[in-house]
């Protein structure tokens, strides 16, 4: 499914503040998996998730999905594959934008490029569908300009957006970590339950050690540009926060 | 205010709310001032008047909007695939046009349209009275509002004021925001252009320096517009645009009516634009200010 194969990446290369920030990182994931990714700050996760998804190119090494060499492909044409979620809420969607009309750019991945046709009905109605999935009365704000709604809300449509067409993978970037705990909770919650019901390969980042342990299938843990724990089945089963938090440094 | 500056009033004001519909588009949807305008507004101009010089006002205007469709273009490829900012980038094109526009212009710095057939002598002979312009105007806009109306709520419409607003969630929802940028400036300066041509027409000459303070103009009609309809959709907003072109233009008129110099016309129009971009950040200060003079006030 996704294969990393000796990445490299030296940020400020040539210079005093050089600093490597991926050591030939190995990692394959495969269809279905849901991995969480703890380490400390500055361990190099959010620039695993950056080379994947394209917003930095890698200095050597490859990236593959689905068989496909993404290594180079521009972030536009690799965004049909890789789903991705932010830290911060603002990222995700256009605040400028209606809930609705957020929801039919993201939408229009499945559909042809820079059409002139306006949404159909049956598009709006299959949007408004998904978004009652959550149960959180959204569907009704359709025409509310995202800008208005809570961090919570933004970021609970944010996951429909980047589920709204299947992707590949899903790249959760410290995804509730800006948000109170009880709207937290819940967005975990709906995370959990998309990334199951859609059988999403899912890589998620998370401080959250207890979250990282409950959700999903394996754990790695980074540190220094290198994962240096990646367990899965009864190993991670007995795995306990305790262990998991002496192993930061 | 006599009828004759009434009736000119209308007509500037609705030939220019088609340059407020272009920079609307960069400015407010888009996200960018975007200074090729006082290039593209004189390019469309230029093309303008040379084709209606040689009898073709129509022709004139299609290739206008072809040429103010290209020098968009330009703009937006220098922002977006060689790399300049996009102020920069507005001003490169703005002055390369204007080498461009005299060229056009066959080397002379004016061209007089006096006598010449234009669409407003057609439009003389469809509507008798003094309101034949502002019917031949009032058509195109609405043609234009139209089309722009319907284009914004389409899917490479949505992407492009999608993209003004969050360009990073637009790359990550698959839209090349290159592409986009592109798509948006060229029709901007198209439409700026259209509003030069007409002008050219409008007013029998062009002039390779009608282009100046075209940007700021255009900016004070959109502010003075978005202060009248608030909180707006796309219909609304292109709505304001022309009511705040009009309102624009009974201000010049009723300031041309005192004796006050038409020379400082433009200083009115920066001051506008100005005031109403400062106004905000002027106001959470004072908003400040009078919070600590209360608690002043109560301490003692
Ligand atoms: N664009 C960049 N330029 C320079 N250094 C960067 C850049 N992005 C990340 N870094 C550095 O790389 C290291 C790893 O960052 P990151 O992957 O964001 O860590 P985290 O594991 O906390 O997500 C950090 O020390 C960070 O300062
Ligand atoms: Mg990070």
């Amino acid at each position: 499914m996704l294969r990393i194969e000796s990445v490299h990446k030296v940020f400020n290369k040539n210079t005093p503040d050089e600093f490597i920030a991926l050591k030939s990182l190995n990692l394959s994931v495969s269809e279905g998996e849901f991995v969480t990714v703890i380490g400390g700050n500055g361990a190099g996760k959010s620039t695993v998730f950056n080379i994947i998804s394209g917003s930095i190119l890698c200095d050597s090494g490859v990236v593959e999905l689905d068989g496909t060499d993404i290594t180079y492909m521009p972030v536009y044409k690799r965004a049909s594959y890789v789903g991705r979620i932010f830290q911060d809420p603002m990222k995700g969607t256009a605040p400028s934008l209606t809930v609705g009309e957020n929801l039919i750019i993201a939408y229009m991945k499945s559909m042809k490029k820079n059409n002139l046709s306006i949404p159909s009905s049956k598009e709006k109605n299959y949007i408004k569908e998904r978004l009652a999935d959550l149960k959180l009365g959204l569907e009704d704000r359709l025409n509310t300009k995202i800008g208005l709604l809570s961090g919570g809300q933004r970021q609970a449509v944010a996951l429909v957006m980047a589920t709204l067409v299947k992707p590949k993978l899903l790249l959760l970037d410290e995804h509730t970590a800006a948000l109170d705990p009880v709207s937290a909770e819940a967005v975990m919650e709906l995370t959990e339950k998309i990334v199951t019901e859609n059988n999403i390969t899912t890589l998620m980042i998370t401080h959250n050690i207890t979250s990282a342990l409950d959700y999903g299938s394996r754990t790695i843990m980074m540190d220094l540009g290198e994962i240096i724990i990646d367990v899965c089945g009864e190993e991670r089963k007995k795995l306990t926060v305790q262990e998991l938090v002496s192993q930061y440094k | 205010m006599s009828l004759t500056s009434f009736i000119g009033a209308i007509e500037l004001g609705l030939v220019y709310s088609l340059l407020a519909f272009g920079t609307y588009i960069s400015f407010k949807i888009l996200n960018v001032a975007d200074l090729t305008v006082d290039g593209s507004f004189v390019l469309g101009a230029a093309a303008s008047a040379v084709f209606t010089f040689s009898g073709n006002p129509v022709l004139g205007l299609i290739v206008a909007i072809a040429a103010g469709a290209l020098a968009g273009t330009i703009t937006a490829v220098l922002q977006t695939k060689m790399g300049i900012q996009p102020i920069l980038s507005g001003i490169l094109t703005m002055t390369g046009l204007y080498s461009v526009n005299l060229t056009v212009m066959g080397g002379k710095a004016n061209i007089p349209l006096l006598n010449k057939t234009s669409i407003f002598t057609y439009a003389e002979q469809l509507f008798p009275g003094r309101g034949y312009k502002i019917a031949a105007l009032f058509i195109i806009i609405a043609f234009v509002f139209a089309i722009l109306n319907w284009f914004f709520r389409t899917q490479l419409g949505l992407s492009i004021r999608a993209t003004g607003d969050n360009e990073e969630m637009c790359k990550a929802s698959s839209i090349d925001t290159d592409f986009i940028k592109i798509v948006g400036f060229s029709l901007s300066n198209a439409i700026v252009a259209l509003s030069g041509a007409l002008v050219a027409q409008m007013q029998q000459s062009a002039d390779v320096n009608m282009g100046a303070g075209m940007v700021v103009i255009s900016f004070a009609s959109i502010i003075i517009g978005s202060t009248i309809i608030k909180n707006k959709n796309i219909t609304l907003g292109l709505l304001s645009v022309i009511i705040g072109s009009l309102i624009y233009r009974f201000i010049i008129a009723l300031i041309l009516t005192t004796n006050f110099p038409p020379s400082y016309l433009k200083l009115i129009s920066s001051l506008i634009v100005i005031t109403a971009l400062s106004f905000p950040n002027i106001k959470k200060k004072m908003d400040v200010r009078k919070l600590e003079r209360r608690r002043l006030h109560a301490k003692n």
